[in-house]
């Protein structure tokens, strides 16, 4: 474990590629030793700056990433992906396409792009995407772009796993902007309006005014620096300065108001309380009796014999041995 | 009917009924690819009043179903043209006057992968590709040496070339020029159809848009400059090899000869200048009468066609088309068995009236064609020509029953996906939104696992297999030297040539193509007569255009639906959910395409099959290089990499991928398999270079994928 985790300090490529299959395995011996690594890796972290990037299938993601991250890398940073891919299908199987998009960053010595099949997970966000951003960290990128399908309100768990989050959106009929609650203003830090070009540039920079008023209305506290749009071409590599340029100043506004480190605290405290809450749901469903008891439970309701309320404190009380 | 008739038809299906042991005749339908149903019997009464296929006109008569001309081959019979290149251009040189000799008619060049992309011989790149599938032209002077001694203003030539279409053409004009011809007299086609490159044929250089903009300076040019000259060759051919059934490609062809059409007029042209000039191409499969039926279809549909875009001309109302036999229907297993289908499929061909025809070699799923395989293939026309009496007749299968249903059939069908093109707004927005590509890839998935569970019979590969294989000779090229060859000629002409007259060349080249204005072929064989490469023109022209990269969205769960229940295919998927366990993960494993080398039809098809088992599969782009694929594989850990590799490239770049994925990681234990089209004779090179196993055509993908899961279980 100590040699892979000099390795991944070290930058090395297949030893990252490694412990990113190890946080995403199933197998148990994986899980203990991903804990362990994980563990050791959160003490030396890199200085990454992560930026998630959602929205529905088609918009452009993977091309944006692939048009901006080209950008990025000519500007000598180092960038890692990974890309959650909804691509999964019925037999379980899956068909990774999203890096076909990014055939210019994959090429690219500077860069690792990881591509991961998303299971249908909720969130869009597969099990170990957060782990391997630690990773990726630890190795010295200076950039992790995480690619997730943006799915309504799970987007919260996307959000939670980033320094940025944007949600791209195309030139649209404006029915996304129904999407636009309050809610959504207080965790997207930007709108990147894609597919600025040809016969979709006009509808593009409509929508992006559209986000713009739409964004006014719901304004945030005055204090807090007000949610960006910005208008690209991903096939037309338009905008990309733009883009980061906001970045720069998101980061900016959020170091100078010690946002940043804030944000990333009460990202550990999101993700503490999710371990727990998994960890107590897992050993719930294997802890001796408990399933037997969930059964027996669920026909004493249909009997009419115990109300559904008390089923359930009876299952916990049992379970918490306060019974 | 009368009641005499009607008393007679329905004895026969008494009889009918009772020979087959079945209920009713209908029961007896066959369903094709194409979901048209075939009937067991037809009669007089299925020639009703149609509403395409009109059976009372005459051949050169309008809608010229019967034929674009009146006599046909009673006067002249078709072409024959054989589609070759190879190597440097001095080889196929010698190779074209031998045929000729021989009695081949008609030359059809072949060009290598490199020159197809815009590349030159010498450009990194292209290191496995040079001379390998093709001819490799890198200037005006290997031009010259491919038709020495050849008279350009006797010979017609037809040209496969799409995507660097401006500099190939100025060089064969510039070629003609220095043998003292002008223009004027040459005669042939260049294919110059960049829509089917981006649904399956996978030599465009330029994004779509700038690209249809060359197809219609071509147009222009030739119209005015050229007028023995086909500017064009529509082609349907790519899309049945790619998977298409006969319906898609029928379709699919016209509509991309609407969208041609449009591209001229908005050049100014009027429809009668330049529609007679344009050609189409075809492909000619197993499926004898539907193959017979689509060429009658496809004339009377473009004559529809052409008269609502207001043509008047003749010439511009009646389809005239090459077609080859089909190569997807040729097996690597018995291989003499392939020299029988090429004759049926060459009859369908003349039967349906073509104007000029390839037939295929029989060692077509092994490497390109030997001396000896192309004799054959070529002898196959001349038999037909001279030894059987088809072209004594003109039509003659026309008035029979079935083939005029089919032929309406075939209109009508092909007929309904035309508008859909047209409601999405022509086959260009077509191709951009990826419909037509899906479509194509659907049916050649469907057609595997047709094949894969026997439900449709290939002799030799899933029935009546030859328990002892012959032994046959390949053509080999050596690459290697090729490269050498043309590097000197590069560096002979680059010495000999003025760089001021060149660079002017090719910076107004750019700015041409940046203005959107003026005709693109005029400059380009201003350039080509400075000497400038093709790689060189190809390069000015992606300054400003940019290089198109195509994205892959395949079809999902349609081989997966065929064999629902199916025992095997269940073993199968328990086999990677016990893998899912014992590893924490599914098996996976990176699919990819290295070089130049388009064949991307297996990849595809073995991929979304692969993932429909439960398979995760990553998917590389086209026109990988080895590092590039080494550096995919390692990051995404996979425990496999399955190269396709069709067009003789794997000698090069299966090492290379060894050597570079060593090189990230010395210790890696990824497994390398191949499939694809490797002669038996470089069996042991790849297994001494460390790949795993070797899959060729005509392997069953089920067991292939059993093989990898035993393969990567071994190891992890
Ligand atoms: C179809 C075809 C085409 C289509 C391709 C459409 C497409 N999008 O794929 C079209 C018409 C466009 C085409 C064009 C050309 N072709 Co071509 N083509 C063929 C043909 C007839 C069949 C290939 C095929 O698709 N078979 C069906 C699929 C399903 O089979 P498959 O790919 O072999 O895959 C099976 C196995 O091999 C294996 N497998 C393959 N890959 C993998 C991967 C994995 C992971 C696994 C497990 C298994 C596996 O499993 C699959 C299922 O059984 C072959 C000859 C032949 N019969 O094989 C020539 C052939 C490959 N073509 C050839 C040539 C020269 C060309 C051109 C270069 C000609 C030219 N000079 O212009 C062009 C250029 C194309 C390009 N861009 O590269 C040559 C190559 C010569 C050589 N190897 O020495 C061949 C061999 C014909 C010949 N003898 O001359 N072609
Ligand atoms: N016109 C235009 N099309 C784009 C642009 N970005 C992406 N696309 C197209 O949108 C489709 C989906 O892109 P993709 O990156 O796969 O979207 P994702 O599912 O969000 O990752 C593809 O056909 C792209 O070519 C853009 O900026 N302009
Ligand atoms: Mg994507």
């Amino acid at each position: 474990m100590q040699d892979l985790k000099n390795r991944i300090i070290a930058g090395e490529r297949a030893a990252i590629a490694k412990a990113i299959t190890i946080v995403e395995s199933s197998r148990e011996e994986d899980i203990a030793l991903s804990h362990e690594l994980i563990s050791e890796l959160i003490k030396s972290p890199g200085h990454a700056i992560r930026v998630g990037f959602s929205g529905p299938p088609g918009v452009g993601k993977s091309t944006f990433i692939e048009a901006f991250g080209s950008y990025i890398v000519n500007k000598d940073f180092k960038l890692g992906v990974l890309a959650i891919d909804p691509s999964s299908n019925f037999t379980g199987g899956s068909i990774l396409g999203d890096k076909t998009r990014m055939s210019e960053i994959s090429k690219n010595e500077n860069t690792f792009i990881r591509s991961t099949p998303s299971r249908g997970s909720l969130g869009g966000i597969a099990v170990g995407t957060r782990e391997a951003a630690i990773i990726l960290d630890a190795a010295g990128y200076d950039y992790i772009f995480i690619e997730t399908v943006g799915v309504g309100q799970s987007e919260i768990t996307a959000a939670n796993l980033v320094d940025i989050f944007t949600l791209i959106v195309g030139p649209g009929s404006g029915d996304e902007l129904q999407g636009i609650k309050k809610g959504i203003t207080e965790y997207a830090d930007m709108f990147i309006v894609n597919k600025y070009d040809g016969d979709l540039a006009t509808q593009a920079s409509k929508t992006a005014s559209d986000y713009k008023s739409a964004l006014s209305f719901y304004s945030k506290n005055s204090d807090d620096i007000e949610t960006q749009v910005v208008l690209v071409s991903s096939i037309e590599n338009k905008g990309m300065d733009e883009v980061l340029d906001t970045f720069d100043k998101i980061v900016e506004f959020n170091k100078a108001n010690n946002r940043f480190k804030a944000r990333r605290e009460s990202q550990l405290a999101y993700w503490l309380e999710e371990e727990v809450r998994n960890k107590i749901l897992l050993r719930l469903s294997k802890e001796q009796g408990i399933p037997e008891l969930i059964e027996s439970e669920v026909q004493s309701i249909i009997s009419g014999k115990t109300g559904f309320y008390s089923a359930s404190k009876n299952i916990i009380d049992t379970f918490l041995g306060k019974k | 009917m009368t009641k005499d008739k009607s008393k007679r038809l329905s004895d026969w299906e008494k009889k009918f009924t009772k020979e087959v042991k079945i209920e009713t005749s209908q029961e007896f339908f066959h369903e094709t690819d194409e979901g048209i149903n075939i009937n067991p019997l037809y009669t007089q009464e299925d020639l009703l009043d149609y509403t395409f296929n009109d059976i009372n006109t005459l051949p050169g008569e309008w809608p010229y179903t019967r034929g674009p001309k009146a006599s046909m081959y009673t006067n002249r019979p078709w072409t024959v043209r054989q589609y070759a290149g190879f190597s440097t251009a001095e080889e196929s040189n010698k190779f074209y006057k031998k045929n000729l000799e021989a009695g081949q008619m008609g030359l059809s060049v072949a060009f290598d992968l490199p020159t197809h992309r815009g590349y030159d011989s010498d450009d990194e790149l292209v290191m496995g590709d040079v001379g390998k599938a093709g001819v490799a032209i890198d200037s005006v002077e290997d031009m010259k040496i491919l038709f020495d001694g050849i008279p350009l203003d006797k010979m017609s030539v037809s040209m496969t070339m799409n995507g660097a279409v401006l500099p190939v053409l100025a060089a064969f004009i510039v070629a003609g020029e220095e043998q003292g011809l002008d223009k004027k007299v040459l005669s042939g086609t260049i294919q110059n159809d960049i829509l089917k490159e981006f649904m399956v044929r996978n030599t465009y250089i330029y994004p779509p848009e700038p690209s249809m903009r060359l197809v219609a300076d071509i147009i222009e040019y030739t119209a005015r400059e050229m007028p023995k000259f086909n500017s064009i060759s529509i082609s349907g051919y790519h899309m049945q090899e790619a998977g298409a059934n006969n319906v898609q490609e029928l379709a699919f062809t016209l509509a991309d000869g609407m969208e041609y059409v449009r591209a001229a007029l908005s050049k100014g042209l009027a429809v009668d200048d330049f529609a007679p000039r344009l050609s189409f191409f075809f492909a000619i499969g197993t499926d004898f009468f539907m193959e017979i039926a689509k060429l009658r279809a496809a004339r009377t549909l473009w004559a529809k066609i052409m008269k609502d875009f207001g043509a008047t001309n003749e010439k511009s109302l009646t389809l005239r088309t090459h077609c080859q036999t089909s190569g997807v229907s040729l097996t690597e297993k018995d291989p003499y068995n392939n020299i029988v289908r090429t004759s049926y499929e060459a009859l369908s061909a003349v039967l349906g009236g073509t104007q000029s025809l390839h037939t295929n070699s029989f060692d077509e799923a092994i490497a390109l064609p030997t001396e000896f395989s192309s004799r054959i293939a070529r002898n196959t026309q001349l038999i037909l020509q001279n030894e059987t009496g088809v072209t004594n007749t003109v039509d003659p299968l026309a008035g029979s029953y079935f083939v005029e249903k089919l032929t309406e059939d075939m209109c009508s069908a092909a007929w309904k996906i035309i508008e859909e093109v047209e409601e999405l707004g022509g086959m260009t927005k077509a191709v951009a939104a990826g419909m037509p590509k899906l479509s194509i890839e659907e049916s050649a998935t469907k057609k595997q696992a047709k094949i894969d569970s026997g439900k449709q019979v290939v002799v030799g590969v899933n029935k009546f297999k030859n328990p002892k294989e012959p032994k046959i000779d390949v053509l080999v090229i050596d690459n290697e030297k090729v490269r050498e060859d043309q590097i000197i000629k590069i560096t002979n002409l680059k010495k000999n040539r003025n760089p001021k007259d060149l660079e002017d060349c090719l910076s107004r080249i750019t700015d041409m193509a940046k203005n959107n204005s003026g005709n693109l072929l005029a400059l380009s064989i201003e350039a080509i007569r400075a000497r400038a490469t093709v790689g060189e023109v190809s390069k000015a022209l992606e300054d400003a255009f940019g290089r198109h990269y195509a994205t892959n969205v395949g079809v999902s769960g349609v081989y997966g639906k065929f064999f629902e229940k199916d025992a095997k295919f269940m073993d199968i998927q328990n086999k990677i959910n016990n893998f899912e366990k014992e590893n924490g993960r599914r098996p996976r494993v990176l699919i990819v395409k290295m070089g130049q080398d388009g064949h991307d039809r297996g990849a595809k098809i073995v991929a979304t099959s692969f993932a429909d088992l439960g398979f995760d599969i990553d998917m590389g782009p086209l026109f990988q290089s080895p590092k590039d694929v080494a550096k995919d594989a390692i990051e995404n850990d996979v425990h496999a990499i399955g190269v396709s590799t069709l067009a003789a490239g794997h000698k090069t770049l299966v090492p290379e991928l060894m050597k570079s994925l060593k090189e990230i990681d010395k210790n890696n234990k990824i497994t390398v398999f191949v499939g694809g089209v490797i002669p038996e004779q470089d069996y042991q090179f790849l297994y001494d270079n460390n790949v795993s196993a070797i899959f060729g055509p005509g392997t069953s993908i089920l067991d292939s994928a059993e093989e990898v899961i035993k393969l990567i279980s071994k190891k992890d």
